[in-house]
C-alpha cells in the first residue's frame, strides 16, 4: 500500500504544485489519478520513487517512510512506465527489459531469460526480442516499456499517461493489455492520465485532482460518472457520462429474446445461416429482398454500451447477442438494452469500499450483483413492444 | 618548370619505401592527437554534463586554443619539447582534437532524450551510473560524427609541422616546392587525401559496428 500524508511540494521559487494530500493507494488494486494539467498528478507519482521529494508530508511505502530508504534501492523495487516509453536507443529489446534484472546482479543468462518471459507476457512475438527500439512501433514500444518496468516483478508499479502518445486504437488495445496483466499479476498500481475516459476503464479508484493536487473526488468509476461530487468534476466527466457508465457494465443484464420464438421483429426479420449465425435483415414489410447489416454484440465480452450500439446501428433497432463462435443467441431491442439499466443501476455503488466494487465492474465476467437476465426467460415483457412498432 | 611534367612515375618508384615511412609518420603524428583528443574529451564531457556549469568556460578555453595559429603553437613549444619532434607537432593537434571533440561529446549526451534519462533515473541508476552505461552509449554516433570531423582536419594540419620538420607527408611539399619539382607535391596530396578518406571510412565502418541501431533512427528523425 502507498499512503501519501499531507504529502505536497513547493517549488524553490515559491510557486506551489501539490499543496498537501492524503491518500491511500491500495495493494492489489489499479488507483487513477486524473485531472488537468497542472493538476500535480505527475509530481506525486514521482514523489513514491523519490524523483521528486515532498517540502512537507511524506509518502509510505508499505509501512516505511520512502524519505528514509535509498533512492536508487527503492527505483530497483517500483516498476515505471512514462509516456514515451524511455527504451534505451543502444539496447536491443530484450536487454531493454532486463535492465533493472541487471542492476539487480541477476546474471545474464537468468536475466534475459526472464525478459523473454515478459516478453511474452505483454504480448510481443519472440523475434522481437533482437530488434533495436527504433525498429519498434509506438504500439510496441509501450508494451516493452511496461515489460521493463515489470522485468524485477516489483509490487508498486507507477505508470505516468503511459499511453497518451499512440493512436487510440492501439491505446485501447493497450489498456485492455494493461487490464489482463493486472487480472494476473495484482499490483499495486498508481496511473497517471488526463484522460478521464481513460481512468474510468483502468481505475478500481479514481482520484479527480483540481490545482495544487487537491482532491475533488475519490470514488470507483460507476460512481464517479453517476454521482459526481460537485459541477466542477461533471464537467470533467463531460456530457456523455451517462453513456460512458454503459462502458463500465457488463452486456450480460439484458433480457434477450431468444432466437427460438422467431425472428421477426416487426417488419423486419433476421435471416440465420445453418449454423445459426445472422446473415442479415430483411425489410419484409417494405418487400425488400436485400439483407441490411446486423449489429452484433457478445453478452459474455461486452458492456451495455456496446450492446446499446449494436441495436442502435441495426436497421431493425435490435441488436443481436452472438456467442464467441459468432451464433445468435437471441435479440435484444433497444429498449430492452436501456430496461437492464433502470432497476439495478444503483447497487455496484458502494462508497465505502470504492476499489471493491469496482473491480467487479470491469472484469470480463463479473460477478455482477443483480442476477443477470436469463437469455431463455420468455416471460419478457419488454419483447412483444419492441417487435410490433418496428414495421410500419 | 617549364617542361617538368606534373608525375615523374619513376620518381615514385625509386621512392615507395621513403613515401611508406612519411605515411606512416603522418597517420601517428596527425591520429595519436585525435585519440587522445578522445580519451580527454570523453572525461570532460561527462564533467560537463554532470556539473553544465562547468562546460562554458571549458569550451571558450579551447576554442581560443583552437583559433591560434598552429606555426605560432610550434614556434611557442619549440623551447620545451624540441625541434623536429613528434611532441610538438602533436601537443598542438591534441588541443585541436579535443577542441571538435568535446562539444561533440556533450552535445551526444544532452541529444539523449529525456525520457530515456527519465527512465533510466526510475530504475535506480544513479547520475554518474546512468552517463556512463546509458547517455554515454547512446552518444556514441554523436561521438564519431565527431571523430570524423576531427580526424581528418588532424590529418590535413599535421603538415603543416614540416616547417618545424617534422610534418610527415608535408615534407614533400617542401622537397617540391624548394626544388620546383612537383611529383613529390602530387604524391603528398594524393597520399593525404587517400589517408584521410580511408581514416574516415573505417569510422564510418565503427559507427555502423558500434552503433548499428543509429543507422536509420537519425534517418528518421526519431
Amino acid at each position: 500500500m502507498i499512503r501519501f500524508e499531507g504529502a505536497g511540494k513547493r517549488h524553490p521559487d515559491g510557486t506551489i504544485a501539490v499543496e498537501g494530500l492524503d491518500l491511500e493507494v491500495p495493494t492489489g488494486r489499479i488507483t487513477v489519478l486524473v485531472g488537468p494539467s497542472g493538476c500535480g498528478k505527475t509530481t506525486l507519482l514521482r514523489m513514491v520513487n523519490r524523483m521528486v521529494e515532498p517540502t512537507s508530508g511524506r509518502v509510505l511505502l508499505d509501512g516505511a517512510d520512502v524519505a528514509k530508504l535509498e533512492p536508487a534501492k527503492l527505483r530497483r523495487g517500483i516498476g515505471y512506465v512514462i509516456q514515451q516509453a524511455g527504451l534505451f536507443p543502444h539496447r536491443k529489446v530484450i536487454d531493454n527489459i532486463a535492465t533493472v534484472p541487471y542492476l539487480l546482479g541477476w546474471d545474464r543468462k537468468k536475466a534475459r531469460a526472464r525478459a523473454a518471459e515478459l516478453l511474452e507476457l505483454v504480448g510481443l512475438a519472440p523475434e522481437t526480442a533482437k530488434r533495436y527500439p527504433f525498429q519498434l512501433s509506438g504500439g510496441q514500444q509501450q508494451r516493452v516499456g511496461v515489460a521493463r518496468a515489470l522485468a524485477a516483478d516489483p509490487p508498486v508499479l507507477l505508470m505516468d499517461e503511459p499511453f497518451s502518445a499512440v493512436d487510440p486504437v492501439v491505446r485501447a488495445g493497450l489498456q485492455e493489455e494493461l487490464l489482463r496483466l493486472q487480472s494476473e499479476l495484482r499490483k499495486t498500481v498508481l496511473f497517471v492520465t488526463h484522460d478521464i475516459e481513460e481512468a474510468v476503464r483502468l481505475g478500481d479508484q479514481v482520484v479527480v485532482l483540481r490545482e495544487h493536487g487537491r482532491i475533488a473526488q475519490l470514488a470507483d468509476p460507476h460512481t464517479l460518472l453517476t454521482s459526481p461530487a460537485d459541477d466542477g468534476v461533471a464537467a470533467f466527466l463531460g456530457r456523455d457520462r451517462g453513456l460512458r457508465g454503459l462502458g463500465l457494465r457488463p452486456a450480460k443484464a439484458v433480457r434477450l429474446r431468444p432466437v427460438g420464438e422467431g425472428l421477426r421483429h416487426g417488419g423486419w426479420e433476421l435471416v440465420l445461416d445453418d449454423d445459426r449465425r445472422p446473415i442479415g435483415w430483411i425489410d419484409r414489410a417494405a418487400g425488400a429482398t436485400d439483407l441490411q447489416p446486423v449489429g452484433g454484440y457478445r453478452p459474455d465480452a461486452d458492456t451495455l454500451r456496446a450492446a446499446l450500439d449494436a441495436a442502435v446501428l441495426s436497421p431493425a433497432g435490435v441488436a443481436v447477442a452472438l456467442d464467441a463462435d459468432g451464433r445468435a443467441l437471441g435479440t435484444a431491442s433497444r429498449e430492452a438494452v436501456l430496461a437492464a439499466l433502470t432497476p439495478v443501476t444503483m447497487t455496484k455503488a458502494e462508497p465505502a469500499e470504492p476499489s471493491a466494487s469496482a473491480g467487479s465492474a470491469k472484469s470480463a465476467d463479473p460477478a455482477a450483483p443483480e442476477d443477470p437476465a436469463d437469455p431463455a426467460d420468455p416471460a419478457d415483457p419488454e419483447e412483444p413492444a419492441d417487435g410490433a412498432d418496428g414495421g410500419r | 618548370m617549364d617542361d617538368e611534367p606534373i608525375v615523374r612515375w619513376y620518381w615514385i618508384g625509386d621512392h615507395l619505401g621513403y613515401l611508406g615511412n612519411l605515411l606512416a609518420d603522418h597517420a601517428v603524428i596527425a591520429l595519436v592527437p585525435v585519440l587522445i583528443g578522445l580519451l580527454l574529451a570523453v572525461p570532460l564531457g561527462l564533467a560537463c554534463a554532470r556539473f553544465p556549469r562547468l562546460y562554458q568556460p571549458l569550451s571558450a578555453v579551447f576554442n581560443i586554443v583552437y583559433a591560434l595559429p598552429s606555426l605560432a603553437v610550434f614556434v611557442v613549444l619549440i623551447p620545451y619539447t624540441g625541434l623536429a619532434t613528434q611532441a610538438t607537432v602533436m601537443i598542438p593537434l591534441t588541443f585541436y582534437a579535443l577542441a571538435v571533440l568535446l562539444p561533440t561529446t556533450v552535445d551526444g549526451l544532452r541529444a539523449v532524450p529525456d525520457s530515456v534519462r527519465q527512465a533510466a533515473t526510475a530504475m535506480g541508476y544513479g547520475p554518474w551510473h546512468r552517463l556512463t552505461a546509458v547517455e554515454l552509449p547512446a552518444a556514441v554516433p554523436y561521438l564519431i560524427a565527431g571523430l570524423r570531423v576531427a580526424a581528418v582536419s588532424s590529418i590535413s594540419l599535421a603538415s603543416v609541422g614540416a616547417l618545424i620538420g617534422r610534418g610527415g607527408l608535408g615534407y614533400l611539399f617542401i622537397d617540391g616546392f624548394q626544388r620546383t619539382f612537383p611529383t613529390p607535391i602530387v604524391a603528398g596530396i594524393v597520399l593525404i587525401a587517400a589517408l584521410a578518406l580511408a581514416v574516415d571510412l573505417l569510422l564510418v565502418a565503427a559507427r555502423r559496428l558500434l552503433a548499428p541501431w543509429a543507422v536509420r533512427e537519425q534517418g528518421a528523425g526519431a
